[in-house]
């Protein structure tokens, strides 16, 4: 079953999911840098970061996904265990945030490491994966997919959840949550054009009114480091405002990335299937 | 465990640092012979904006804290002493402004020089330090350590200042920065003092609100700096600004770090130690970011 175009309900006026990208010091690390001086933005996302934004996120009581690469679990496992404990969602963001292609022996190798170390924190398995920096392989969705994932959300090339076919076979899709990295996320504006955090936050209430008057689906992305990152207390105040801007609209429903993706396996009928490539 | 806290009454500090950088900076792109045109900016911060900036913090009354390399101090001499004199703080640059991780097996004997020749100049050893471009090498905090600095402030990592213990026994305060308050980032990328000023303002309400540090941090260079008459006339309103919203002290980073010091924080292990091994067989790939279309 499924859709020529993915369709929500009427009642679901708009579904939004919130992802912390937790991008610690393996940003810096996997690039082979040591994490300090002006290279320690990391060190902020497990200092001050996360708890800054988990207190925000928990006075709403909204859920959000914090997508985590292994290697910072490694460095922060307490911090990983209060993301679980305090009810987010942990999924996965590659191990030391590889931001370049991967031959495939090795991107399998990784995706199991950071599968195996988020598990034993948490406890639970990890439902879903985003790629560090949106590259994938031919490889990608099979491991994820042989993991357990039910979705990634790494793909730009829509505006609404869907269904991705990457293989014949009855197993090969997974869910797909496509984000956009070039307004709809923190970095670009506090990377590249040093914008006041209050006209982010008029930018993306403004992307928020055109969602929510059309495809009703919205997927934000914040980083809990210093530097470009939203961990610092003006900019976490941009989505502390932005959540209860949201929050005044009619019909809004937030989702964990992985409640949302669970929610299309439960509505097969609402979402289109695309078989990429 | 025992957290910084600030003293009875305070809100939040404010510091104001100011990195000298004159032609130790065009210095990056050319040679002594021809520091003229566009290599002068440097010059211009010596020249026109350090005077403008002296009168500023002297109406004020407020104490900034001058990073300064040994190669700028030498070029500027009667300035930096001026500087000194006027009550302002001068800490370290190091020697130029080429960054510590080139220096290699040198880097030791490089900071003790710059040292000597600081503290010849101001007429007392500085006691902070900032690395030029915030590069530190793994070894930087334990060298600061064993020439007696009492803090680093390169790191871009925390709310509020912190301690290291680089080495058994030895104690260093950090007091971070935050990349959003540095004047550099902002106009060289040659957005307006309008945006700098709604940037700031915004940034420092935040801190304030929450009572973290707020580390402010200026050039006095001519291109990428706050001392043009226009774009010092925004810093002066920004520090007004600040200084009548309750609770706000203004320190220098000596006092800042002796505050930390006297606090009997537990010291943080070396930065780098926990990620040696795999740095170890990380290649470099420093120069992938995304760019700009």
């Amino acid at each position: 079953m499924s859709a020529a175009r993915t369709l929500l309900p009427k009642d679901m006026r708009c579904a939004v999911t919130l992802g912390v990208d937790f991008d610690g010091p393996s940003h810096e690390v996997g690039r082979g840098i040591a994490p300090i001086g002006t290279h320690s933005w990391g060190r902020y996302s497990a200092r001050c970061g996360v708890p800054r934004h988990m207190d925000m996120l928990g006075k709403h009581g909204v859920p959000c996904t914090f997508f985590v690469p292994g290697y910072d679990a490694e460095c922060h496992p307490e911090t990983i265990q209060a993301i679980h404990a305090n009810g987010f969602e942990v999924a996965a963001h590659g191990y030391l945030h590889e931001a370049w292609d991967l031959k495939a022996q090795e991107e399998t190798e990784l995706l199991h490491r950071t599968d195996h170390i988020l598990r034993e924190l948490t406890g639970e398995p990890v439902l879903g994966w985003r790629s560090p920096s949106g590259r994938k392989t031919p490889n990608t969705m099979h491991v994820l997919k042989s993991l357990g994932y039910i979705y990634d959300s790494s793909d730009k090339d829509y505006d609404l959840p869907y269904r991705l076919r990457f293989g014949p076979g009855p197993q090969d899709s997974i869910v797909e949550l496509p984000n956009n990295t070039y307004s709809l996320d923190d970095f670009p504006f506090f990377k590249f054009s040093h914008t006041p955090p209050s006209e982010v936050l008029a930018q993306w209430k403004a992307e928020f009114d055109a969602i929510y008057a059309s495809d009703r689906f919205l997927v934000l992305t914040v980083h809990p480091r210093s530097g470009w990152g939203s961990g610092t207390p003006a900019r976490t105040a941009v989505l502390d405002q932005m959540i209860g801007y949201i929050k005044q609209h009619e019909g809004v429903q937030f989702f964990s990335s992985a409640g949302f993706a669970q929610w299309c396996l439960d509505h097969p009928q609402h979402l289109e299937e695309v078989s990429i490539p | 465990m025992k957290t910084f806290a600030w003293p009875q009454g305070v809100r939040c500090a404010v510091f104001l640092s100011v990195h000298f950088d004159a032609e130790s900076y065009d210095l990056k792109s050319t040679t002594e012979d021809r520091l003229f045109g566009r290599f002068s900016y440097g010059r211009y911060g010596v020249r026109a904006g350090l005077p403008r900036l002296l009168a500023m913090l002297q109406r004020r009354t407020l104490a900034a804290t001058v990073f300064v390399t040994a190669d700028d101090a030498r070029r500027h001499e009667a300035e930096v002493r001026a500087l000194a004199e006027a009550g302002h703080e001068i800490a370290s640059r190091g020697a130029d402004l080429r960054p510590l991780p080139e220096l290699r097996e040198g880097e030791r004997a490089s900071l003790a020089a710059a040292h000597e020749t600081l503290a010849t100049i101001a007429g007392r050893p500085p006691v902070g330090f900032r690395a030029a471009g915030g590069e530190l090498s793994s070894g930087t905090l334990a060298t600061l350590a064993g020439l007696g600095y009492r803090y680093d402030s390169s790191f871009q990592d925390a709310d509020h200042p912190y301690v290291f213990a680089p080495t058994p026994g030895a104690r260093i305060a950090e007091l971070p920065t935050v990349q959003a308050l540095d004047d550099a980032p902002l106009y060289s990328a040659r957005h307006t003092m309008a945006r700098l000023d709604k940037v700031w303002r915004e940034e420092f309400d935040a801190l304030h609100a929450e009572g973290c540090l707020v580390p402010m941090t200026v050039h006095l260079r001519g291109d990428m700096g706050s001392t043009r008459a226009a774009r010092i006339a925004v810093l002066d309103d920004l520090l007004a600004y600040m200084a009548s919203k309750p609770g706000v002290r203004f320190v220098t980073c000596a006092q800042l770090a002796e505050m930390t010091l006297a606090q009997d924080l537990p010291g943080e292990p070396d930065p780098c130690a926990a990620h040696q091994a795999t740095l170890a067989v990380t290649p470099y790939r420093g120069d992938l970011s995304i760019k700009p279309i």
